[in-house]
């Protein structure tokens, strides 16, 4: 059997859930308040980008979005990744802090909304927090395995040359786990931007998350699905940039 | 041959008495409603919708209207206890399967608008700059947006926040809010912390901003059970009497059952204009079948200002309004 080429069955598939939703749409099978047809989708996405949504634009919608993204995934991958090399490289703050770090990682970021609202408040600190609350685990995690999987002979080398401990951090460790901090990076960054929604439910007026869940309430479903495919390209096109980075960064990682 | 089962004879030897009725009463009825302080609650805890409806109720709890007209189109919900104008209206513009079949009050001032007494508002121009939350999709949303437009106010001017009243509490209990448009009990515990009430109810019901809070039934249900329509408006009629003439212990019932003091229960049901089943059947209200009231016209104007608002694409002609107002049940229920 000849093999098909990946981007062939891609499109295919594209094209057969595209044809689906025109065919089910176009014949009144469904009605557009649960699933709008492509026409109410292009009336719906123009609608948001010439007036806006609810007073503000949909630029600023997703501004507000990308800034709460921007802020809690780089502070909480900043700190996660200085925790995570303190405790690959320290077995005793490794042993102190991975209980924390374990306990937060699976724990759905809903379940302590609550408590954010009460401690700080209704304002951008409590969205912010529990984005990077929600990339804290991660990136810590992926740094710390990735000092733990530096092969030791690599490090005994540097030493018997006569490295300083700063000189084998900063020339051996820190390279040597640059491409699983930056694999963390876009994990974590995935679930910062899933957890997205979640924080915009929180004393919401703007942002794209809350334009879905608002524009859900009565069923305006054009709106919520312009909004969906805002945040999922977005999603996407961020992830690429990332994937970017790191093939620029780490360009030795996996040869 | 198909084999005669048990359960099959059974079926046969009951169908007969089946016939003699026109509509059976249903297994259950999923009824979905609000904890608040109404004498709504008195029929839910002393069963008289269950005895009303003639059968056992699956009593569910919503957030909001929005949520009841949801569960309207999947089916979950037969009946909307106390749901209020503002999603009915977007319910029936969006051709969702539902009637209006009673009211239970003219909202008035049970629900407006309440300032941070330290927040120094004192005219609609004082509110420039300052955070006002509400409930998103609520009537009191509703009278808000309508308080900012007849004021010549934008959501630019005033930040307009979405919370559920028990994180207005929280919020207010903080100093994060300025103001809140809220029902009670959020809004009599935000006054006590603070708040001062600011009249805007007067006039924005005169401007066509007027709210209401109706029953409303699943056109399936309505058809199929009419008897158990007409049992349930009996049962709020019931309790409607009772606290027209008993207040004192229709307040400590309702009290039980919204878990507030009986003292509060009576103060918060003094706000609300509960109208009596007869007087729904009037030119005000529902009307008559076949010459709907001038109801109408109020989800008429509240569907429009949602289409202005995007939060519905369009709204039909006023008929398609005044059709989804059935007050056949309210009839036979004070016949």
């Amino acid at each position: 059997m000849r093999r098909v080429p990946g981007f062939l069955v891609t499109a295919l598939s594209v094209a057969l859930v595209l044809g689906a939703w025109v065919f089910v749409t176009t014949n009144g099978l469904v009605r557009d308040l649960f699933l709008p047809g492509p026409r109410d989708l292009w009336l719906g996405f123009s609608e948001l980008m010439e007036d806006g949504y609810k007073g503000r634009t949909m630029a600023e919608h997703l501004g507000m979005s990308l800034l709460r993204v921007g802020a809690g995934f780089l502070t909480g991958a900043l700190a996660g990744t200085v925790l995570g090399l303190a405790m690959g490289t320290s077995r005793r703050l490794d042993a102190a802090a991975a209980p924390f770090v374990e306990f937060l990682r699976p724990l759905p970021q809903l379940a302590y909304l609550v408590l954010l609202i009460v401690w700080l408040g209704i304002g951008e600190a409590s969205k912010i927090t529990m984005l990077f609350l929600a990339a804290l685990p991660v990136a810590a995690i992926a740094a710390r395995d990735g000092v733990r999987n530096i092969p030791p002979e690599r490090l005994r080398m540097a030493q018997s040359l006569g490295a300083s401990r700063g000189q084998v951090f900063w020339h051996v460790v820190a390279p040597s786990a640059l491409p699983e901090i930056l694999t963390g990076a876009r994990l974590a960054l995935g679930i910062v931007y899933g957890t997205l929604i979640a924080s915009e439910i929180i004393a919401g007026s703007n942002g794209i998350g809350w334009m879905i869940l608002d524009a859900g309430r009565f069923l305006r479903s054009d709106y919520a699905f312009v909004g969906i495919l805002v945040i999922g390209l977005t999603g996407i096109l961020i992830d690429r940039l990332l994937l970017l980075l790191e093939r620029r960064v780490v360009h030795w990682a996996g040869r | 041959m198909p084999q005669l089962t048990r359960r099959s004879a059974l079926a046969a030897a009951t169908l007969p008495l089946f016939a003699f009725r026109a509509h059976a009463a249903p297994a259950k009825a999923n009824v979905g409603f609000f904890t608040e302080a109404k004498p709504t609650m008195i029929a839910k805890g002393q069963g008289w919708f269950a005895e009303g409806v003639g059968a056992p109720i699956t009593w569910t709890e919503y957030g909001s209207g929005a949520e009841i007209n949801t569960a309207m189109v999947g089916g979950s919900c037969d009946i909307g206890l106390a749901t209020g104008s503002v999603a009915t209206a977007a319910g029936i513009a969006q051709g969702l399967p539902f009637q209006v079949v009673g009211l239970v009050d003219n909202i008035g001032p049970a629900e407006e608008m309440t300032v941070r007494t330290a927040a120094n508002i004192r005219t609609p121009a004082d509110f420039k700059g300052k955070k006002v939350a509400t409930p998103f999709g609520s009537t009191s949303h509703f009278r808000l947006l309508g308080f900012l437009k007849t004021n010549g106010l934008t959501q630019r001017d005033v930040t307009v926040l979405d919370m559920k009243p028990a994180a207005i509490q929280a919020a207010w209990s903080k100093g994060e809010i300025d103001a809140a448009y809220v029902w009670a009990p959020a809004k009599s515990k935000i006054i006590e912390a603070g708040g001062t009430p600011f009249t805007t109810w007067d006039k924005l019901d005169k401007a066509g901003y007027a709210i209401a809070d109706v029953i409303i039934v699943h056109n399936d249900f309505a058809k199929s059970h009419p008897d158990s329509v007409v049992g349930f408006l009996k049962a709020y009629g019931r309790a409607l009497a009772m606290w027209r003439g008993s207040p004192e212990e229709a307040a400590k019932l309702v009290a039980q059952q919204a878990g507030v003091t009986p003292e509060t229960a009576m103060a918060e049901m003094k706000a609300y204009d509960f109208v009596d089943l007869a007087a729904q059947t009037g030119e005000a209200w529902l009307g008559t079948p076949g010459k709907p009231g001038r109801f109408a016209e109020v989800l008429k104007g509240t569907a429009d200002f949602l289409v202005e608002q995007r939060s519905i694409r369009s709204a039909p002609a006023v008929g398609a309004f005044g059709s989804a107002l059935n007050s056949s049940f309210l009839q036979k229920a004070v016949a």
